[in-house]
C-alpha cells in the first residue's frame, strides 16, 4: 500500500463514518431519489423528440383534404371527387416550395380511421374524403394564404391544412407536461439533498467528540468535511447505481406500453443515444450532489465550533 | 523550535474573564504573559478554573471579555483557519486524555502528524520512536480502550509531544502514572522545554512543585496569581510578585 493510501486508510478510521446508523438510509433515499429522477428524465426527454418530430412536421408538411362531391349518382360523385383531387395534385406539383404530392389510397385511408372505427368498416360506404400529403423542400417558404386561395380556384371541394391548429394545441400540452415533468425533478433534488443535509448533522453531532479533538489537533473544517464529502459520494453513487438498475427496466416497460398505441402521437417519443447517456449518468450527477451537500453542511456547521 | 516572528510572549491575556451562559464569571479579570520558553505550575483548588484557563490557552475556547492572543494573534478576530494552524504549534495533555478509544496506540499518537498531512513512513518513524520512549511499544497496536489509566496517559502524553509543540499545556499529567514513570515524564518535559518548548503544567502535586523550581501560576478566587521560586526561598512561603 502506498503511503498516501495508508494516510487515506488511517483518515477513514478517524471518524467511523461506515458506521454510522443513517447509511443505509441515505442509500435507500437516493436510489429511491434517482428511480424517480430517471424515470421522470426519461419521461422530459421523450417529451422534447416528440416536440421536435412534431415541429419538423409543422415545417416540412401540409395535408390537402378534398372533400366528396354531393351527387345523389355514386358514380358521378365519384369521378367529381377524383377530378377535384388531380386537379389539386396538379396545381401543387407545379410550386417550386414542393417536392413531393402523394395522393392516400383507400387503403392508406383505411388504416389512418382504423383506430376509431375498428376492422369492420369499408370506407367505400363512407362519405369519406380524400387526402393529398404534401411534403416541402428544406428550408421552404411558403405563402399559405395565397396557397389556400389558388387551391380553392382550381379545385372548390380541397381545402389546405398545414397542421398547424391542433398540433399547437398538442404542443402546449406537452409544454405543460414537461414543466411538471421538471418541477418533479427539482423537488427530487431539493427532497435528497435535504435528506443529506439532515443526515449529516446528525452524524456530526454523534461525532461531534471526535471532532473537538480533531480541531484541538489542528485539523481545519476542510479536513473533516473531506471525509464527509467522500463517505457521502460513495453512498450517493451506490444509492444512484442502484437507482438507475430500477430506472433502466422500468423505462423499457413505459416505452413499451407506448409503442402498443399503434398510430397514435405518443409512439413517437423516442430517447436518442444522448438522451440515454445523460441517462446512464445520473449515478456520477448523484454522487455529486450527495458530496457537494454534504461538504456544504459540515463547513456550515463547523463554524459554529470555536 | 522557536521563531523569531513571534513576539516574546507566547499568551498574553488582558482582562480576561470568563462565564458559562448566563452564569457568575468562574475566572475575573485575569492578566497573563506566559514569556516564550518559560516553564509554568499552574495550581489551584478544585474548580478554580484551572481547566478553563488551560481551555483558553489551547483556544476551544473564546474570553467572554477581554483579550487573549496566542502566538501574537488575538483570538477573537483570528479566523476558523489560522486557529487551526495555530493549534498545531500546542500540544495539550486532558486531564481526561481525550483519545479515540475505536483507534490504537499508535493511532492516537499520529493524529496531530496526520493532521498536518505528514508523510506517512516519517510518521511511522516518529510515532514507533516516541511509543517506545514511552514504554508502550507493546501496545502500539492496541486500542486504547484496552490500555489502563496510566497508560492511557502516556498515549495522551506522546500525542501532545510528537509535533514538538512551541507550546505545551498539561492537566495533570502525572496524576495516574507511579513516580518512576512520572519523574521520567518531567524529564521529558524539561528537556522539550530546554529545547525551546513553553510549558504550563496543572497539578495538584507539593511534590512536583517543589522538587522542580519552576514559578506557580496560582488561581484563587477566580483571579489569577504568580509566584516565583525565589519569592517561596526567600519568604519561607509564597510571595506575591
Amino acid at each position: 500500500m502506498s503511503d498516501k493510501n495508508r494516510t487515506m486508510s488511517a483518515r477513514k478510521k478517524e471518524l467511523p463514518l461506515q458506521d454510522d446508523s443513517s447509511n443505509l438510509f441515505l442509500q435507500v433515499m437516493i436510489s429511491i431519489a434517482v428511480f424517480l429522477f430517471g424515470v421522470t428524465l426519461a419521461g422530459v426527454l421523450s417529451i422534447n423528440s416528440m416536440l421536435a418530430t412534431w415541429n419538423n412536421s409543422i415545417l416540412g408538411s401540409l395535408t390537402v383534404q378534398v372533400m366528396p362531391a354531393n351527387d345523389v349518382n355514386e358514380k358521378n360523385a365519384q369521378a367529381q371527387t377524383n377530378e377535384q383531387l388531380n386537379k389539386a395534385v396538379e396545381l401543387l406539383k407545379n410550386k417550386p416550395e414542393v417536392d413531393k404530392v402523394t395522393p392516400l389510397s383507400d387503403e392508406q385511408l383505411q388504416k389512418l380511421i382504423q383506430p376509431w372505427l375498428g376492422d369492420g368498416v369499408d370506407i367505400k360506404d363512407l362519405p369519406m374524403p380524400r387526402l393529398i400529403d404534401v411534403k416541402l423542400k428544406k428550408g421552404a417558404d411558403v405563402d399559405f394564404m395565397q396557397w389556400a386561395e389558388e387551391l380553392a380556384q382550381a379545385a372548390p371541394l380541397a381545402s389546405l391544412d398545414n397542421h398547424k391548429l391542433w398540433l399547437n394545441k398538442l404542443i402546449k400540452f406537452a409544454d405543460g407536461l414537461k414543466i411538471l415533468a421538471l418541477t418533479i425533478l427539482v423537488l427530487v433534488v431539493l427532497i435528497t439533498s435535504g435528506a443529506i443535509f439532515y443526515c449529516t448533522q446528525t452524524s456530526l453531532g454523534l461525532h461531534k467528540y471526535i471532532i473537538e479533538i480533531l480541531h484541538l489537533m489542528g485539523a481545519k473544517d476542510t479536513y473533516v468535511a473531506q471525509q464527509y464529502a467522500k463517505r457521502t459520494a460513495w453512498l450517493g453513487f451506490l444509492g444512484g447505481v442502484f437507482g438507475l438498475l430500477l430506472a433502466i427496466p422500468t423505462i423499457f416497460i413505459i416505452a413499451n406500453l407506448a409503442k402498443q398505441i399503434e398510430g397514435g402521437i405518443i409512439s413517437e417519443a423516442r430517447l436518442s443515444l444522448a438522451d440515454w447517456s445523460v441517462i446512464l449518468s445520473l449515478p456520477l450527477f448523484s454522487m455529486v450532489i450527495a458530496m457537494g451537500t454534504a461538504y456544504y453542511t459540515v463547513k456550515k456547521t463547523l463554524e459554529k465550533f470555536m | 523550535m522557536t521563531n523569531s516572528n513571534y513576539p516574546d510572549s507566547i499568551i498574553e491575556m488582558q482582562n480576561v474573564g470568563i462565564r458559562y451562559g448566563q452564569g457568575a464569571e468562574v475566572l475575573s479579570d485575569i492578566k497573563l504573559s506566559l514569556k516564550r520558553g518559560s516553564f509554568h505550575f499552574l495550581t489551584g483548588k478544585s474548580g478554580a478554573g484551572k481547566t478553563s484557563l488551560l481551555s483558553m490557552m489551547y483556544l476551544a475556547q473564546k474570553p467572554s471579555r477581554g483579550t487573549v492572543s496566542v502566538f501574537g494573534k488575538n483570538v477573537n478576530f483570528t479566523n476558523r483557519d489560522a486557529l487551526a494552524m495555530l493549534r498545531r504549534k500546542i500540544g495539550v495533555v486532558f486531564q481526561d486524555f481525550r483519545l479515540l478509544d475505536h483507534l490504537s496506540a499508535f493511532d492516537n499518537v499520529a493524529l496531530p502528524l496526520r493532521v498536518c498531512g505528514m508523510d506517512e513512513r516519517e510518521v511511522k518513524k516518529r510515532v514507533t520512536e516516541l511509543l517506545q520512549w514511552v514504554e508502550l511499544e507493546k501496545h502500539i497496536k492496541a486500542p486504547t480502550s484496552t490500555l489502563s489509566g496510566g497508560e492511557k496517559q502516556r498515549v495522551a502524553i506522546a500525542r501532545a509531544v510528537i509535533n514538538r509543540p512551541e507550546l505545551l499545556l498539561a492537566d495533570e499529567p502525572t496524576g495516574n502514572v507511579d513516580n518512576d514513570i512520572a519523574s521520567k515524564l518531567m524529564k521529558l518535559f524539561v528537556e522539550l522545554n530546554k529545547l525551546g518548548t513553553t510549558v504550563v503544567i496543572a497539578t495538584h502535586s507539593d511534590k512536583l512543585i517543589t522538587d522542580f523550581a519552576y514559578p506557580r501560576l496560582h488561581l484563587q478566587n477566580k483571579t489569577l496569581r504568580i509566584y516565583r521560586p525565589i519569592d517561596m526561598i526567600n519568604s519561607g512561603g509564597l510571595n506575591v510578585r
